[in-house]
């Protein structure tokens, strides 16, 4: 079942799913030091 | 649940890690136009509304990025190349909720954070003592009922996912409680701002509530957002607590079902509760304290919040994209009904505790 497969995939990234997390805060403090030394300038909305 | 978005990990991960990043690109640059043309067209639709004097309810992009994903994805087929990257939703989510750290120094997170947290702590209690009594009412299988009891207390999906492994549930129970739990954060998505603005409810009540009642983090992110801009914020600080507590009440049915004879028992519980700790939860922490003390200027947080923005942008597309609801009208009916009629009574206790909180507290 399709629903099954996705299960699965949900489960494969929950191995790495802890690892998704922390990709997700390394890219966000790079971010924000990307912000704090200048290297973006401004951002707008 | 739209199956269309599930990510072939294992054929993803056969390839080499610079083909795995392409392949996220198309879907990636499919929610960003989606998230970018709901901000055009929210600024279209004021422009035009405030020219020719027609009164218009300010509609924010947030809704426009949901419906116009909900349209492609239920009258449309996706094409394949897309759905890697559209699986990304949840990663730009992450990283908006820890940029989104910038907004509050500190103080605001322990004080609202601690307001949330004693309301978090009353709403866990009521959604797991009512999910298993209608789980037992309308004789679901125990470790489905389990499931949905913690989907609903917790955090939606991710708490199912992490507690499947912890209890040994089966694929089709999983199956069917993250169904039921997505089926209803869309419709959160509709009917909260409607009773928000109903009863007249500021934005930081109503922020809590949706951050306190609706289960999945990307809906409740999208349904205070669908709000204001502050009760967005509101609603995030409030989910992010609850997402913190997933460890516990994993923790504490692993045990359960271990005792029984139906789970694995957990040798480290230090351990355990690492594991299952949302780390976004500490980067959104590191983000505010930065904040409090100063290591950003003011032109600097401004342009941390409107990075979130933009994470969030990506995340509302996707939470479009992946509700179909044709998948969802698949699942099981009975699973369905014990989640709808436990969502609407914690919906109504958890908007009791919120008003009452902003009795007491002055929210």
């Amino acid at each position: 079942m399709d629903n099954d497969r996705e299960i699965v995939d949900r489960n494969k990234r929950e191995g790495s799913g802890l690892a998704l997390d922390t990709w997700a805060v390394l890219v966000a403090l790079a971010l924000a030091l990307a912000v704090r030394f200048h290297i973006f300038k401004a951002i707008p909305w | 649940m739209s199956t269309s978005v599930s990510v072939p990990v294992a054929a993803v991960e056969s390839q080499n890690p610079l083909s795995r990043v392409l392949r996220l690109i198309p879907g990636i640059l499919l929610l960003a136009a989606i998230g970018y043309a709901g901000k055009v067209i929210e600024k279209s639709v004021n422009t035009y509304a405030k020219l020719h004097h027609v009164p218009f309810p300010n509609i924010e992009y947030v809704l426009w990025a949901i419906v116009i994903g909900l349209v492609i994805s239920n009258l449309l087929t996706i094409p394949k190349m897309f759905l890697p990257g559209i699986a990304t939703y949840e990663f730009w989510l992450k990283i908006g909720i820890v940029l989104l750290g910038s907004r509050f120094v500190l103080a605001d997170v322990w004080k609202l954070g601690g307001i949330s947290l004693g309301l978090v702590v009353v709403e866990i209690a009521i959604s797991l003592a009512l999910m298993t009594f209608l789980g037992r009412l309308f004789k679901l299988k125990p470790k489905l009922t389990t499931l949905l009891a913690i989907g609903s207390s917790v955090c939606g999906v991710s708490a199912i996912i992490a507690a499947k492994g912890a209890i040994d549930a089966d694929d089709e129970d999983s199956s069917f409680a993250i169904a039921a739990i997505l089926a209803l954060g869309a419709l959160a998505l509709f009917t909260f701002p409607v009773i928000g603005h109903g009863l007249h409810m500021n934005d930081a009540s109503y922020g809590l509530w949706a951050g306190l009642g609706v289960d999945n983090t990307a809906e409740a992110t999208a349904a205070g957002a669908l709000y204001s801009d502050a009760a967005g914020k509101m609603a995030v600080l409030a989910k992010t607590t609850r997402n913190a507590m997933i460890g516990f009440v994993v923790l504490g049915y692993a045990i359960y079902w271990a005792k029984r004879g139906q789970g694995t028992n957990v040798s480290n519980k230090a351990l355990f509760l690492w594991k299952k700790f949302p780390k976004f939860v500490l980067g959104f922490l590191l983000i505010s304290l930065l904040v409090s003390f100063h290591f950003f200027d003011k032109g600097e947080v401004t342009s941390l919040a409107n990075l979130s923005r933009w994470a969030f942008l990506l995340t509302f597309a996707g939470v479009g994209l992946r509700t179909n609801f044709r998948d969802m009208s698949k699942q099981g009916l009975r699973p369905f009904i014990v989640g709808a009629l436990g969502e609407v009574l914690i919906a109504a206790l958890t908007l009791g505790l919120v008003l009452g909180a902003h009795r007491v507290w002055g929210l």
